[in-house]
Parts: C-alpha cells; sequence; structure tokens
C-alpha cells in the first residue's frame, strides 16, 4: 500500500545541492529517499528508480547509487534512491524484509519518483539481489522503459550460499578453523532462524522469499532496453551474464553487455568508500542512449 | 537478538527530518531525530558520528531512535565524499580527522535548530572526529564517547602491535595463507608486512629498555586531547584489551594521565573489555554489547535519569 509522501522540506540554510531528501511512505511507514532533479530539459525523459541490494551491500555499493543518480541529473534524467524498509534510514524491522517488501517499497518509490519528476516512464537500476527487485518491479510497474543491472544475481539460493561462504572464508583469514559448512549455517538459519553475517543478520524469512526465484524467470516477458555492467576481476562476460544477455536478445531487447573489472568486497565497506568512476560513465552513456 | 522497532521507535522514525549542512568541503547530508514530546526533555542533542550514517545493521539509526524516545535530540550524519554528502571521498585516516564537518554540523545545529549543548560518540575514526570538535566547540559539549580509536600514527600502532604481540609463529602462520599473499599487491600491506617483519627479527636483541624517544600520541590527537581537558565535558573511553588501537591509547594513558590535575581524572573513565571492540561490530552479539553500554552511558547525562551526572 502506498500512501502520500511526507512533505518535510529539508532543514538547510543555502547550499550547493539541488538534491532532496525526504521521506516518503510505504506500507504506513516512513522511507527515506534522495530525488535528484534533471539539472537541464530534455523533453520526455523518464526517471531513473534506484534498488539497492540487501543488508550491508547497500552500504558497499552506496557511492555509485549516488554518483550515478547525479550522472543521470546532469544529462536532464532525474533519478531517486531509496532505502528500503528495514534499511539505512527508513523505518521497519530488517527480520521482516522480504523479497515482495522490497519489491513493494521499490514500487512505491517509483510512483514517488514519477509524481516529484512529472515522468511517464521509469528506467529501474537494480545492484546485485536489487537487480532482481528491479526486474520483478519493472514487470509489474506501468511505463517500465529500461533496466540496467549491476552485477546482477541470477539464482538467490546461490547468492545467499556464496555471502555464508564468505563468513567462514574470513574466519579462515583471521586464523580461526571454521566449525561449521555452509550447509551447516543454512540448518542453523533454518533452526534458529537467523545467521550473523559480519554483523548483521540473514532472516529465515527473507532467504525463504527468495525460494524459487530466479532473474531470468523474472525477465520472462522483459524486451526492453537493458545494460547489464559485470563487476569482477575476469576478462569475459561469466556464463549467467552471457546467458542472459542472449535469451532477452533472442525476444528482441536491446541488451548492452558491459564490464569493470573491479572486485569490491560486497560485504565490507572499504575506505575509502568504493566509487567506480567507471560503473558510472558506463551507466551514464547507456542512460543518454536510451532515456 | 534482532532489533525489534517499537511504537516509540517508529513515531521518532516519523518525526526525523533531512538535513544538509553546508561543510567547508561539500554538503553533509545527515537526519535529525527530535526528541519525544512525551519524555522528559534531556536539553542535548546527541551527534553520532559514523560512517556510513547508519552503519552495518543500523546500530546507529536505533540508537538514534532510542535516545530520542528518551528525550535526547539525535543527528547522524555522512562526511563529505561519503553517503549522501556532497564532496570528494579521501582515505579515512583518524590522525587526520574532518574536524570541519564536525564543527560546522554543531555550529548548523546551533544556528538552524537551536540546540544548545552535545554529547559527541564515535569510534575509531568516527571517535578522533568528534574528539576534535572540542578545538572549537568545547563549550558547547558536555560529553564525549571515545571508542576504540589509534591515538597514533598508524604505522607508529603497527610497531607497538608487532613489538607487543608478533612473533615467529605468528608470522609462520600468516606466510601460510594464501590470502596474505594476494594482499601483497598492495603497497600499503608491503609496507605493513616489512614492518612486522623488521620489528619481529629484532626481538630477540631487545633488552627490554626503551630506545629512542618512545611512542608518542600523534599529533591531532594530543591537540584534541589537550582541548578536552581543559573544557568541562565527561569522556568515556571505551576499548578492547585484543584491540591494536589500545596499544596505542596504553602508551599513550601513561604519558598523559600522571600530568591530568585530579578534577580532569575524575572526568574521564577508561573501560576495557576483554577481547576485541574495535572490530565487535563484525559480531551481532559484540555490537549490541557495545551499543548498549554506550548508549547507558550516554542516557546518565539526561537530567532526569536515574544517577545522572550533574554537569561537570
Amino acid at each position: 500500500m502506498t500512501s502520500p509522501a511526507t512533505e518535510f522540506p529539508a532543514i538547510s540554510t543555502p547550499r550547493t545541492t539541488a538534491e532532496v531528501p525526504f521521506f516518503f511512505e510505504s506500507a504506513d511507514r516512513p522511507l527515506y529517499g534522495v530525488f535528484h532533479p534533471a539539472a537541464i530539459d530534455r523533453a520526455g525523459a523518464p526517471v531513473v528508480v534506484h534498488c539497492h541490494s540487501l543488508g550491508v551491500e547497500l552500504l558497499t555499493n552506496y557511492r555509485n547509487d549516488v554518483m550515478a543518480a547525479r550522472a543521470a541529473a546532469r544529462l536532464g534524467v532525474p533519478a531517486l534512491r531509496h532505502h528500503a524498509r528495514g534499511h539505512g534510514d527508513s523505518a521497519g524491522d530488517f527480520v521482516d524484509v522480504t523479497f515482495e517488501t522490497l519489491v513493494e517499497d521499490a514500487l512505491a518509490a517509483a510512483a514517488e519518483a514519477r509524481r516529484r519528476a512529472g515522468a511517464g516512464r521509469v528506467i529501474w537500476l537494480g545492484t546485485r539481489l536489487g537487480a532482481l527487485v528491479a526486474a520483478e518491479a519493472a514487470r509489474r510497474a506501468p511505463g517500465s522503459a529500461g533496466l540496467a543491472l549491476w552485477e546482477p544475481v541470477h539464482a538467490p539460493a546461490d547468492y545467499v550460499r556464496g555471502t555464508l561462504r564468505g563468513v567462514l572464508f574470513s574466519r579462515v583469514a583471521r586464523g580461526e578453523r571454521p566449525e561449521e559448512t555452509v550447509d551447516d549455517m543454512i540448518a542453523r538459519l533454518e533452526r534458529d532462524g537467523r545467521v550473523d553475517v559480519h554483523g548483521y543478520f540473514l532472516h529465515r524469512p527473507l532467504v525463504r522469499s527468495l525460494d524459487g526465484r530466479d532473474l531470468s524467470a523474472a525477465l520472462e516477458h522483459w524486451s526492453g532496453p537493458t545494460l547489464l555492467v559485470q563487476i569482477q576481476r575476469r576478462p569475459r562476460l561469466a556464463a549467467p551474464h552471457a546467458a542472459l544477455a542472449a535469451t532477452l536478445e533472442r525476444r528482441g531487447a536491446r541488451v548492452t553487455a558491459a564490464l569493470v573489472h573491479e572486485e569490491p568486497g560486497w560485504q565490507f565497506v572499504s575506505n575509502p568508500a568504493w566509487q567506480s568512476a567507471e560503473l558510472v560513465r558506463l551507466t551514464a552513456e547507456w542512460l543518454d542512449a536510451v532515456a | 537478538m534482532p532489533w525489534r522497532e517499537a511504537a516509540a521507535d517508529l513515531a521518532r522514525a516519523r518525526a526525523e527530518r533531512p538535513v544538509i549542512v553546508p561543510g567547508p568541503d561539500g554538503d553533509l547530508f545527515g537526519i535529525f531525530t527530535p526528541p519525544a514530546p512525551e519524555a522528559p526533555p534531556a536539553e542535548r542533542c546527541v551527534v553520532l558520528f559514523t560512517r556510513p550514517r547508519s552503519h552495518r545493521n543500523r546500530m546507529w539509526v536505533e540508537g538514534a531512535r532510542r535516545l530520542a524516545a528518551r528525550g535526547f535530540s539525535a543527528f547522524r550524519f555522512d562526511y563529505h565524499g561519503n553517503g549522501d554528502s556532497g564532496g570528494e571521498p579521501g582515505r579515512l585516516d583518524p590522525n587526520r580527522p574532518y574536524r570541519g564537518d564536525a564543527v560546522a554540523v554543531l555550529r548548523h545545529l546551533r544556528r538552524e535548530l537551536g540546540v544548545g549543548r552535545f554529547v559527541l560518540y564515535g569510534s575509531c575514526f568516527d571517535a578522533a572526529t568528534a574528539l576534535s570538535a572540542f578545538a572549537e566547540e568545547a563549550d558547547a559539549i558536555d560529553a564525549l564517547a571515545f571508542v576504540a580509536a589509534p591515538v597514533m600514527e598508524l604505522d607508529e600502532v603497527v610497531r607497538l602491535e608487532a613489538d607487543d604481540r608478533k612473533d615467529w609463529a605468528h608470522l609462520w602462520r600468516a606466510v601460510r595463507k594464501p590470502d596474505n599473499w594476494r594482499a601483497l599487491g598492495s603497497l600499503e600491506r608491503w609496507k605493513y608486512m616489512a614492518t612486522v617483519f623488521e620489528r619481529v627479527a629484532r626481538h630477540p636483541f631487545r633488552d627490554g629498555a626503551a630506545s629512542g624517544p618512545g611512542p608518542q600520541p600523534s599529533r591531532a590527537f594530543a591537540d584534541h586531547f589537550g582541548s578536552l581537558a581543559r573544557s568541562r565535558a565527561r569522556a568515556l573511553f571505551l576499548y578492547g584489551e585484543d584491540d591494536p588501537e589500545y596499544l596505542s591509547f596504553r602508551a599513550t594513558q601513561t604519558l598523559l594521565w600522571p600530568g591530568l590535575p585530579a578534577e580532569v581524572r575524575a572526568r574521564f573513565e577508561v573501560v576495557v573489555w576483554p577481547g576485541l571492540v574495535h572490530d565487535g561490530t563484525l559480531e551481532m552479539e559484540r555490537q549490541r554489547e557495545i551499543f548498549e553500554f554506550v548508549a547507558g552511558w550516554i542516557e546518565r547525562h539526561h537530567p532526569a535519569a536515574e544517577g545522572a551526572w550533574t554537569s561537570a
């Protein structure tokens, strides 16, 4: 359910930024968002709606979302970033977050973005698990005009296993001998309802809500312009990315696949914060071409 | 236990206001949480120094709303070049705190929101930045929670740790880890490893006597600590005894504390826990423990709290 936005103006003296931080409502809770108005007129421009990844990955990738939104605004394409419930500055408990609530919040953000921008069309930008959220939201929302996927998660079950494997690797790196396997951790998640992942809990309701989800299936009917950015050190497109690109192209979608040869530690906030000029540049170029 | 949002927390979330602070290096984006109108007013704003402002598991968001439900106002913000804020990012070094950001925030909150008194809380770089505010705003600050920050130049902390805790067995374990070899792709890691190797190699020849002038606090820490000592604020210093950062604090404490007047020492509380505090944010239970402890200490600055401190 989407309620009207909470119209609290930012408390500010004269400043240089045109960006507007604000709270809006989704499912009767305030969510935090930042609206980046277009810096120049661009007739009929869509609005970009960002869908962040899960838990700490929202923070890891934060500056790239910010810089991409600023780049879009400079091109005349407004953008809206938001924190889903249970994330960042929004209300809500992380324990209650499910795939469905992430999609619901993304749709509320899109409604707010369209209202603020006066735009009829939406371009979705999703990172990692947020790519799956963006794909599902694009399927449900009217006026979805494009989809940008940053290092998308294809199969959430693999994503969860990979995240837990990372916890075990970090224990080894600290000189500890892990006392359990990934399967043990998944069993513990089922039994106890949660497992600690580098300082936040991965909860059973979320993991269960991802069961059976698949990016390719979510995009079954998608044929719009698509940007797929692989963010890995490897020199070629990984097999799941290549397969998705091929499937979409067979369906008539115009797919731009790009490689960013960087390897962020998705679970750790680096110092200085990770900011990829290449990722932002590629995304801005694609937006300029499709908006 | 995971945080469960209570009705009072949700009410505070609904009352939150975005704030944009013009800073010397870019606009700073933050969130102001007003005190609950039904709570006895603490008449103090707790400024939560953190990067990014929600931190993993959102403990600063939870903390801001909890403190606000008890009558404090709270403010959390992103430094320039971080989070939503403007400006260019840079490598954060606790010995080069973002004093300009800290001072800009306090002055903005005073000018725009009428906040007169402050309590500051931060860990590591954030603690050093909170402390740096004393250089210009000491009169407005009632308390500082300073958690697990190194107080010497970072290469000095590495040397101290190598001298105190590392030996050939440690090095042998380190060289058997593939991750360590991969990490040597970075110049900084090379410098770190070279320092540790050099210090461990000297162990057999040490006779326990200090060579040279001994470890010294960083210039920034010494200056800002001096401002804190001259103020009337209370301070909590929290470390884990296994934190490398604690070695630097312990060494500094032996240098600085004896020279402090008794009145100043009485305002300072040093708490050292077994295990780690600096990296405690990476484990849920520890993270909760740290936050509960510090929030409890802050709440004693509420004039209506049981056992409240009167203004120092």
